[in-house]
């Protein structure tokens, strides 16, 4: 029985197998031939002549090459579809700029009809690898998390949906009251998404008010800090595509970027707590805050380095620069990582008093009989 | 005193009175992970390989994220083993389509900050932008690892007798029920990080398809994707590896 049970479970898992390959091939293939459905003009290179490399060093000692190319290829799609081209591009060794272009890509090019049809490239065309790296998630969740993984993908839709409006609103107002916006969508985010994973039960009802209570109060704590110490050390100036007054919009990131985190926590003490409850009814509200506790003191530590890697990892690139143009560490510290240490401190408080308010609640409200 | 300082000391005071002893050691990972990481950067700035550096570096920073954690021997040795098999299958999935998609170094969103800056360093930066991948996906994989693997570990310590088979169905429970919330810490990790890039795609009107194929937000959602791939794919890795040592475990018990 057991034999048979394994033998027709790894015939499904190869099936799955296959249908997820085709999947991800497919929804590739239809981003290489979606040419039609942009505006702006896509050029696909058949050929090309690689010129002479010239050796370049920079003030800072820094070696590279420089080299130059030739493209040849095709029009793909608007006006001028079908038209053959040859377009000169150059490119660096460390491509921090540029592209080296190969046979077969697809280019966005911006095309100059005077004096004679000539074109220069804007950037490479990239919705296929997306596409095909998004239908390897979508599948895997799928797979995996057979039907749970729609209401997965449901609360990300969701949440990107009401993001983009925020945003929106955001924009008509100039960014004249960001943090007030954000807090308003945080507060939308939060009951969407634990509606989702928990229901409609006081659980979730306690769950919210963990973590909006939690959200405020970090957003106090650092507002304190950030008066008391004059907000030394914070280079706002160091924030990248900033349009509009850079800390409200430090804060409002931050309040957004710790969410999820904060969520995630109090739905896992929250639950446990609520099943230890309904085992044991006789236990007291401070015995159910001590095992609030010991539960949030084992997740805190990983939680926060999620964060953490989120917010640093993305400051590697520019540092690295800084680092190459003979600045400091201490100045290219300050200048690329030091906002996301910030972030990543702030979260780092949100997520520990999560731990103190989700029990601290759950001890209060969440009764042994209640399902 | 600094903000940052600051911050760090109310951080510390609240892990202390949450977590005690191991509140001290969840900041101290915090601050050690943040010295590796800052070194694999200098060292990548010497010219040493990024993509072995980082795989290297990336190991260390498991093992001191899962091993400094409050989960059992048995939970953080199995939660380390599966988050390291799942981060070189990132490896294996992230380096071609960071190659395909060419979404290294910066895009014209950062002409303003490039200014007055060399971007012709000698190093290639489609490699930083396969670094940058990993390094963020480090944490949510190591996260969903300890979370399944102490699940798991409860479970065999009660029912010493569990089947191999019947752990893996409670793996796969275990694993749904992180999932959800998993996905978010990662999702809102990301909105947070590029709100300011969403107002300025929006401010400056650019369509669907410019913001698909610009290079800022393709790097930024490869990164998050591949985190997801990873999250997703720790649970059958992490069950695995726990229901092989079961097994191992059974067969033992029965020479005896």
């Amino acid at each position: 029985m057991c034999v048979m049970d394994a033998k027709l479970t790894s015939k499904m898992t190869w099936l799955q197998i296959l249908l997820v390959i085709a999947f991800c091939f497919l929804a590739a293939f239809f981003c290489q031939h979606n040419d039609k459905l942009y505006h702006q003009t896509i050029f696909q290179v058949s050929r090309v002549e690689n010129g002479k490399a010239v050796k370049m060093t920079d003030e800072f000692q820094n070696v590279d090459h420089y080299h130059s190319q030739m493209l040849y290829g095709k029009i793909t799609n608007g006006k001028h579809v079908g038209k053959t081209l040859k377009i000169k591009n150059s490119y660096s060794d460390s491509h921090a700029m540029d592209h080296q272009y190969t046979k077969g890509q697809k280019l966005f090019i911006t095309l100059h009809t005077q004096p004679r049809l000539h074109a220069t490239v804007k950037d490479i065309k990239r919705d296929a690898p997306i596409a095909f790296l998004f239908a390897i998630a979508i599948s895997l969740m799928f797979v995996i998390l057979k039907l749970r993984g729609i209401t997965v993908i449901s609360s990300i839709l969701i949440n990107t949906i009401l993001f983009w409006i925020a945003v929106k609103i955001d924009h008509t107002n100039n960014g004249s009251a960001v943090i007030l916006i954000f807090s308003i969508l945080a507060v939308i985010f939060c009951f969407v998404t634990l509606l989702l994973v928990m229901g409609w039960s006081k659980k979730m009802l306690v769950t919210l008010s963990a973590v909006l209570c939690a959200t405020a109060a970090t957003i106090l704590i650092t507002l304190l800090v950030f008066g008391i110490t004059h907000e030394k050390g914070i280079y706002y100036e160091s924030m990248q595509y900033v349009t509009q007054l850079p800390k409200p919009l430090f804060i409002a990131e931050v309040l957004i970027g710790v969410l999820g985190a904060v969520m995630d926590e109090a739905t896992d003490i929250v639950a446990s707590l609520a099943t230890l409850k309904q085992e044991r009814p006789q236990l007291s509200r401070m015995a159910i805050f001590k095992s609030g506790r010991q539960i949030g003191k084992s997740i805190m530590g990983p939680l926060i380095n999620v964060l953490f890697f989120i917010f640093m990892a993305e400051t590697l690139a520019m540092t690295l620069l800084y680092l190459k143009n003979g600045n400091t560490w201490h100045y290219s510290f300050s200048m690329n990582m030091s906002l996301g240490m910030t972030s990543s401190l702030i979260s780092g408080i949100g997520i520990v008093l999560t731990v103190i308010l989700s029990s601290v609640f759950a001890g209060l409200w969440i009764k042994g009989d209640e399902r | 005193m600094g903000s940052i300082t600051a911050l760090g000391i109310v951080l510390l005071i609240l892990m202390i009175i949450v977590g005690g002893k191991q509140g001290i050691t969840s900041f101290l990972s915090m601050v050690v992970n943040f010295g590796i990481l800052f070194f694999t950067i200098v060292l990548i700035a010497f010219h040493l390989p990024p993509i072995t550096v980082t795989i290297v570096s990336s190991i260390i920073l498991l093992s001191i994220t899962i091993f400094w954690s409050s989960a059992s021997d048995n939970a953080s040795t199995t939660a380390f083993q599966a988050s390291v098999v799942v981060v070189i299958l990132i490896v294996v999935i992230i380096i071609p389509i960071e190659y395909w998609a060419q979404v290294g170094g910066f895009g014209l969103e950062d002409s303003e900050e490039l200014e007055g800056l060399s971007t012709y360093v000698g190093i290639n930066f489609t490699k930083i932008a396969i670094a940058t991948a990993i390094l963020s996906s480090l944490g949510a994989v190591a996260e969903a690892a300890i979370a399944i693997a102490s699940g798991l570990d409860e479970i065999i310590s009660q029912h010493k007798e569990i089947k191999s088979g019947q752990l893996f169905v409670d793996g796969t429970v275990i694993g749904k029920q992180i999932i959800g919330t998993a996905v978010n810490t990662l999702f809102f990790g990301f909105f947070g990080s590029s709100m300011a890039l969403f107002i300025w795609f929006y401010g400056l009107h650019y369509t669907f398809g410019e913001i698909l194929n610009d290079k800022i937000f393709a790097a930024e959602l490869i990164a998050i994707v591949v985190s997801l791939i990873g999250v997703v794919t720790t649970i059958p890795v992490t069950t695995w590896i726990m229901s092989f040592k079961l097994k191992k475990l059974h067969k033992s018990q029965l020479k005896e």
